[in-house]
């Protein structure tokens, strides 16, 4: 008689697969037997099986004490009781990619057979995929293993109705079983004592029998839970690197400071930012899936108005670092350097510290209190500026001699003309010099017609400063549509709203004089009408003009915002202007140009991100450390797999979070505003906009898979997620149950 | 075999304790440990009172336990009468604590049945709950009165013929102090109504959708979602009945599609399910309208029991 | 002590009641009660009892009824029930579970046919249909052995030597519905008799503990020894609460096997419940006249005292065995007991098993002679003969 034991999970068909070697047995005309051994186990349980056949009637009711083979259906489950009882000399089957040498040494006086069941398994699709069915693959490796031949180990699985795949798969499986058919130990195993009488046991009076189960569950699990992060969309497309699902978050927790000290890591900006930044975030948000984005840029407004944040440098340090340029982009630099430490002097043309900051953005966007204010926090760490004091090529020399190291910040000071006739002229203003001379309070527009060429933020600006400088009528020209517009669209909307006129598809060709009517000059503009043709380079449809469509437009001054561009004179003759391009390499000193001298990509978030990339430039060469770039930028936390890659909304459970409108900020009356500078948009009463973040990708501690988990082995810990894996049965519940897919499941 | 003193861990002190045998996944397992953090949160105890059921194997081996609380094992109808016994001792004694039953839809549909609506009829002082995971599954997945129409189990392998019995209908006809669904799905609304009955005096019946992956089967990690997806579709509605007189919708339904839930069972074949008649049958409205039509005729003649909808 | 005429019935409310009320200085008591004929009259009694410490539910069954009572000796309550025939079979289950939980409950069983076909009258085949629960069973001749061994009962099961439910059995309508002179003892003894119990392995609301899980063979095989153990400790333990007894209330309950001129008797019959009385009193005329003939009263009858049996017996060539039952293809249990205390110690004994008073057929003194006929006219045993009714066919 013949005597096999089989170990294995509860599903995984152990059983089944005992009949099935009976069963091929008894079409040979042996007596069988084939049982498991039932107790309370469940799907996952570790579990045993028997089989026996023989040439004589078999009267064996008993248990099997002492096989001959042994058959392991999951390699989880191999350890030294698998062999208890097994004579020596027995085949060990386990189901394993490995070859059977790795077991030899665990096994050194049995014969070990080995072959990748689960891989055939799934290959011929049997079972789930998370409980593949082994057992078919399993009995044809038997066969190979037992010389039984394959075709009586087909007939018994086409006994019990196993076709299709299951007799693919016991082929396969005979063909690739391997076997180690000597043990390595020849000494004889011992027969085991006679059965052991029972122990008295506990009484049922007895009150000890209050102990834990001591089953570790953990070994059931075929695959285990860990947790991941990825890049929310919004953090990755900031330009100024900002971390915006971590201040979001801690606003969402009511801790208005802690987000302000988020942000305060990256930009030095967040007033200003919450009122003038495009907000691409915005524009990428996941929450647009599901009920319209998350309103980012009024959050960091609101942090910023509302958080306390005192700043201290966080070394002192000798080395000595000059900025030239005192717009975002230079600030910027100047304030990482600050907080690391530096000595920082900024060399600031103008008369006033700030740049575009003060200058280029109206007070009804952006009041000059607030602008003091982020500048303000700058100055307090000890960054020296010194105003009207223009660097010329011999000055950039000198500081790069005298610094340790020296950047760049002059920003676009060329402006883009078109030849329209009359430039230079007081006809023709150049949109920034339009909204500097607003700033100085030195514009008259009373009662004239106004024309604003662009499609920007600064044609914007100027079209509603001069609507409410007392100006008849403002009518923007731009020759696409709204949607090319790179202006932001709420600004859009408000100028329409506050009665500016915009004339799209329109193309201006000629300004002409026209006869003074006396008070003032009057000019003419001749446009064309356009039609949007082929993308051009910047990947916007080309205009085109339309035949005979000529046109005129009268008014008293034309503001051209067509763009600008930098003036690199700075550099000597030849010099590549461009971030993170060593200049004045001779020097052997970091000098970097930084902001949109260096990349002119025009807003102020960009010019934040450039000053704080090159300032961590500088300290890097400086300091020797590799501070990292995003260390500040990432919500870094105890994860197993850090992913490098932006999650989107199709990885996220959208259907797990309840819509809520999103909120929009107050903004004072069109007809009221276009006669003052007071801030149009009032700002949230509160931040619980914020609790709209679904902070994709990065665990925000919302505890859900906490919540779900059956067995209660996953608990957060401070901001450790604690898996117990001695337990885990590896449901999945946790990564199902978790809406921003921050855990995942790995493969024993 | 024998577990002793130096092999034992500490002690959890949690209601469910890991390291027992339910399957991965199990709704009863996710139920036990809302319960245990519901009453944690209370600041309140319990002694369970398990008849026979997956329920009790959960405990494990004696004489370890997977039960961080006094457990009573009872026969397989009984679990409502020895918790009579159990808090009328606890009453008598002054005792803390909270006598629960924790029993399947066998323990309570069937077997059961006469026992536990006694005890309601008596108004005994403790909670019953019910994990319904409409099937007999600890002998491996026989139908129940809990099994709803179309599904094929170990006895009705061609799909259930009756229909499921309406055991919220009858319990809230006794008129017990309070009845209320659970849907592990809105572990909120789980929390507030363990609180409520935690609050209450008399006899407590609560009724949890229980997914059972093994007799479903179904995927265990979709075992919560499965709830949702019953609940958002007034399958299971949630909802809670105060003295079989007044009551209150805890989950609105808002239409999502029921075929989910039974797409992602392999127990129910979509041939065999009459959608349009299950998404009517499972309406909240409806099945109210079965309550108050039941309770209403009980007491033709007092308008007073015409159940009234709270806010 | 009051002396008053009252039934079987009420004698067994008012010893329930009065050893659950003597619990009212510990946890108190609680059970489930459910009525059937012929033991309504007990749990109507202890309905109205004015317990100070305790609560009696009346239930929708008899299987509900244990469980009640069980729920309240798990807690460390004072625990008891009452039921007959098909009631018993419908508690059953439950019955079990009581033994094999260990819990000193303690049941009042009125000994009736079981049905069908549908019967009232005295039979003792309910109770012996549970004989394998682990309980202890005792069948009563009297009103006041009913009160006194009822009493008795509780100290015995609740002693930690022992630890059992213990089952007190009278014959239906000719105890518990007979009125006759019995003596009730006073609260105040009953007090003394029965200490507070203090159940070891009750159920604590602050201790994590689980009662009933899963066990293996070798526990399951453990406890099963550990139940035999605690029976074979019964008859020490009883007679010691016997002699309490005897002390507290000046009143012999009696023994467990009580004899009647066995020392040198040679005939000597076995029986319990009401018709011992009657064969009593039919041995003792014809002791009277001579003949060597004795009886035996097994008042125990689990554990089976087979040692004073055997003991008893010691002189007798042949014993009738009475049964008031019959197991159907074997026959009178009492009988395939006794067979198993004598085998391989007295093979030269006969034993005769008479199946007399089956389904409430009076035992009159006439039948217990013919008994004692039939069996001075064997010499060796035969099958069991079926006393008042007419076998027909060829034996």
């Amino acid at each position: 008689m013949i005597e096999i034991r089989i170990h294995g999970r509860g599903g995984q068909g152990g059983v089944t697969l005992a009949k099935l070697i009976a069963t091929s047995r008894f079409l040979q005309g042996l007596s069988v037997q084939a049982f498991g051994l039932y107790a309370a186990e469940r799907s996952g349980a570790p579990i045993q099986a028997f089989c026996r056949y023989s040439s004589e009637t078999i009267t064996n009711r008993n248990l099997i004490y002492e096989p001959d083979h042994v058959i392991v259906l999951d390699p989880t489950l191999v350890g030294p009781d698998i062999a208890a009882g097994l004579k020596g000399g027995g085949w060990i089957l386990i189901n394993s990619p490995k070859s059977p040498d790795e077991f030899a040494a665990q096994f050194p006086r049995y014969r070990v057979a080995t072959v990748d069941a689960t891989s055939i398994a799934r290959d011929n699709k049997l079972g789930t995929r998370s409980v593949p069915i082994v057992n078919t693959a399993l009995a044809g490796a038997v066969g190979k293993m037992l010389d039984i031949p394959l075709d009586e180990i087909e007939a018994a699985l086409e006994h019990l109705g196993f076709v299709g795949g299951n007799l693919a798969a016991a082929g396969r499986a005979y063909a690739d079983v391997q076997l180690l058919g000597t043990p390595s130990d020849l000494t004889p195993v011992e027969a085991l004592a006679a059965t052991p009488s029972a122990s008295r046991g506990h009484s049922i009076l007895d009150r000890a029998g209050a102990s834990p189960p001591l089953v570790k569950t953990g070994q059931w699990a075929t695959e285990q839970p860990h947790r991941q992060q990825f890049i929310p969309p919004c953090n990755h497309i900031c330009p100024a690197g900002n971390n915006v699902q971590g201040f979001l978050t801690a606003l969402a927790r009511e801790q208005t400071d802690e987000a302000l000290e988020i942000l305060l890591r990256t930009t030095p900006f967040p007033s200003i930012c919450g009122r003038a930044c495009p907000a691409p975030c915005m524009e990428a948000c996941n929450r647009i899936e599901l009920d319209g984005a998350v309103n980012v840029r009024e959050m960091e407004r609101y942090a910023g108005d509302h958080g306390q944040v005192t700043l201290e440098p966080l070394a002192e340090r000798s080395e000595r670092v000059a900025i030239v340029g005192s717009g975002p982009a230079g600030l910027t630099a100047a304030y990482h350097l600050a907080r690391l430490g530096y000595r920082v002097s900024v060399y600031e043309s103008g008369g006033e510290i700030g740049g575009l900051l003060r200058t280029g953005i109206p007070e009804f966007r952006l009041p000059e209190d607030i602008v003091d204010k982020e500048i303000d926090r700058i100055l307090a760490l000890g960054v020296n500026v010194v105003t009207n004091h223009r660097i010329d090529r011999q000055a950039l020399f000198n500081l790069a001699r005298d610094y340790d190291g020296v950047l760049v910040a002059t920003g676009l000071q060329e402006q883009v003309g078109l030849r329209l006739g009359l430039d230079g002229t007081a006809a023709v203003v150049q949109g920034i010099e339009f909204l500097d001379h607003v700033y100085r309070d030195e514009v008259r527009v009373d009662g004239e017609d106004v024309i604003v060429i662009g499609g920007g933020n600064t044609a914007m600006d100027a079209a509603r400063s001069a609507l409410r400088l007392g100006a008849a009528s403002v009518r923007v020209v731009y020759r696409r549509t709204r949607d090319e517009m790179p202006a932001i669209s709420e600004e859009i909307d408000e100028a329409l709203e506050e009665g500016v006129d915009i004339e799209f598809l329109t193309q201006p060709i000629a300004l002409q004089d026209e006869p003074s009517d006396g008070i003032r000059r009057h000019y003419r503009l001749r446009c064309v009408r356009m039609e949007l043709g082929e993308p051009d380079e910047s990947g916007r449809r080309s205009p085109v003009e339309i035949k005979d469509s000529e046109f005129e437009l009268d008014c008293h001054r034309v503001v051209l915002a067509l763009g600008q561009s930098p003036d690199i004179s700075v550099f000597p003759e030849g010099t590549e202007v461009r971030e993170g391009t060593q200049l004045l390499g001779l020097l052997e000193k970091p000098v970097f140009a930084i902001g949109d001298l260096a990349t002119n990509e025009g807003t102020v978030a960009a010019a934040i991100g450039s000053g704080r990339r090159c300032a961590v430039h500088i300290h890097n060469v400086l300091s020797g450390e590799q501070l990292n770039i995003t260390e500040h930028a990432d919500a870094l936390r105890d994860v197993d797999e850090w992913r490098d890659e932006v999650i989107r909304a199709d990885s996220m459970k959208l259907h797990l979070f309840e819509r809520q409108q999103g909120a929009r900020s107050e903004s004072l009356d069109p007809s009221e505003r276009r006669s003052t500078f007071d801030e149009v948009h009032l700002g949230l009463e509160d931040a619980s906009e914020a609790t709209r973040c679904l902070s994709c990708g990065v665990c925000n501690e919302c505890d859900l898979c906490c919540t779900y988990c059956p067995e209660g082995v996953l608990k957060r810990v401070g901001h450790r997620l604690e898996f117990d894996y001695s337990y885990c049965k590896g449901c999945g519940l946790c990564v199902a149950e978790c809406p921003r897919n921050v855990i995942f499941m790995s493969h024993l | 075999m024998v577990a002793t003193a130096q092999e034992v861990q500490s002690l959890d002190t949690c209601l469910l304790r890991p390291g027992n045998t339910n399957c991965g996944g199990c709704g009863m397992s996710t139920g036990l440990t809302m319960l245990g953090r519901a009453l944690d949160a209370a600041g309140d105890t319990c002694t369970l009172v398990i008849p026979a059921c997956c329920g009790i194997i959960t405990a494990g081996r004696f004489p370890t336990t997977s039960y961080g609380v006094p457990t009573i094992a009872t026969t397989f109808a009984s679990a409502a009468a020895v918790a009579s016994g159990v808090a009328s001792i606890r009453d008598l004694n002054g005792e803390p604590g909270q006598v629960i039953c924790w029993a399947g839809d066998g323990g309570t549909y069937d077997i059961g049945f006469a026992t536990v609506s006694a005890a309601a009829e008596r108004n005994e002082n403790i909670i019953y709950i019910c994990y319904d995971n409409e099937i007999y599954g600890n002998t491996g997945g026989q139908r129940s009165s809990a099994t709803p129409a179309g599904a094929r189990t170990a006895t009705t392998p061609f799909g259930k013929s009756e229909g499921k019995k309406d055991i919220m209908s009858i319990m809230t006809a006794h008129r017990i102090p309070y009845a209320a669904t659970l849907s592990i799905a809105h572990p909120e609304d789980f929390a507030q109504k363990i609180s409520t009955a935690l609050s209450i005096e008399g006899m407590r019946f609560l009724l949890m959708h229980s997914p059972c992956p093994t007799g479903w089967k179904s995927e265990p990690e979709e075992s919560v979602e499965l709830v949702r997806v019953a609940t958002a579709s007034g399958l299971f509605p949630v909802y809670e009945v105060f003295d079989g007189a007044t009551y209150r919708i805890n989950v609105r339904p808002d239409g999502t599609d029921p075929a989910p839930y039974f797409e992602k069972q392999r127990r129910f074949r979509d041939d065999e399910i009459d959608l349009d008649a299950t998404r009517e049958a499972s309406t909240p409205s409806s099945r109210l309208s079965r309550t108050r039509t039941l309770i209403s005729a009980l007491f033709p003649s007092c308008g007073r029991h015409d159940p009234q909808q709270l806010p | 002590m009051s002396v008053e005429v009252i039934t079987g019935n009420h004698a067994a409310g008012y010893a329930l009641s009065a050893a659950g009320e003597a619990n009212r200085t510990a946890r108190g008591v609680a059970c489930g009660i459910y009525p059937i004929t012929p033991q309504t009259e007990i749990v109507e009694y202890v309905a109205k009892f004015p317990f100070s410490k305790g609560r009696v539910v009346p239930v929708e069954s008899e299987h509900s009824a244990m469980a009640v009572s069980m729920g309240a000796s798990i807690s460390g309550a004072r625990a008891f029930t009452a039921s007959s025939a098909n009631g018993l079979a419908y508690m059953a289950e439950n019955v079990m579970v009581a033994g094999y939980y260990r819990l000193p409950i303690v049941m009042v069983a009125v000994n009736r046919t079981l049905g069908p076909p549908w019967n009232i009258w005295a039979d003792q085949g309910d109770t012996l249909a549970l004989r394998d629960f682990a309980w202890l069973q005792f069948y009563c001749e009297t009103n006041q052995e009913v009160v006194d061994t009822t009493l008795l009962a509780f100290r015995l099961a609740e002693d930690r030597r022992i630890l059992l439910p213990v089952m007190l059995c009278m014959d239906a309508f000719i105890v518990s519905h007979t009125q006759s002179e019995t003596a009730l003892p006073e609260q105040a003894d009953v007090d003394r008799f029965l200490p507070d119990l203090d159940l070891p392995h009750r159920v604590r609301y602050d201790e994590a503990r689980t009662l009933g899980s899963l066990a293996w063979p070798d526990e399951g095989l453990a406890s099963r020894l550990e139940i035999d153990e605690a029976m074979k400790r019964v008859p020490a333990v009883y007679n010691e609460c016997q002699s309490i007894f005897k002390e507290t209330f000046g009143r012999d309950p009696g023994a467990a096997v009580q004899t009647y001129a066995t020392e040198d008797a040679e005939a000597i019959l076995v029986a319990s419940g009401t018709m011992a009385t009657t064969t009593r009193e039919v041995v003792k005329k014809r002791r009277a006249a001579g003949e060597k003939i004795g009886f035996v009263k097994l008042k125990m009858y689990r554990p089976f005292p087979a040692d004073e049996l055997r003991e008893a017996c010691r002189t007798a060539s042949r014993v009738a065995v009475l049964d008031r039952n019959y197991a159907a293809g074997a026959g009178g249990i009492f009988w395939q007991d006794t067979c198993v205390a004598f085998q391989g110690r007295r093979d030269d004994l006969v034993i005769q098993n008479y199946l007399t008073g089956l389904c409430g057929n009076d035992v009159t003194p006439a039948l217990i002679d013919e008994i004692i006929t039939d069996l001075g006219s064997r010499s060796s045993a035969g099958e069991p003969v079926w006393i008042g009714i007419d076998t027909g066919k060829e034996a």
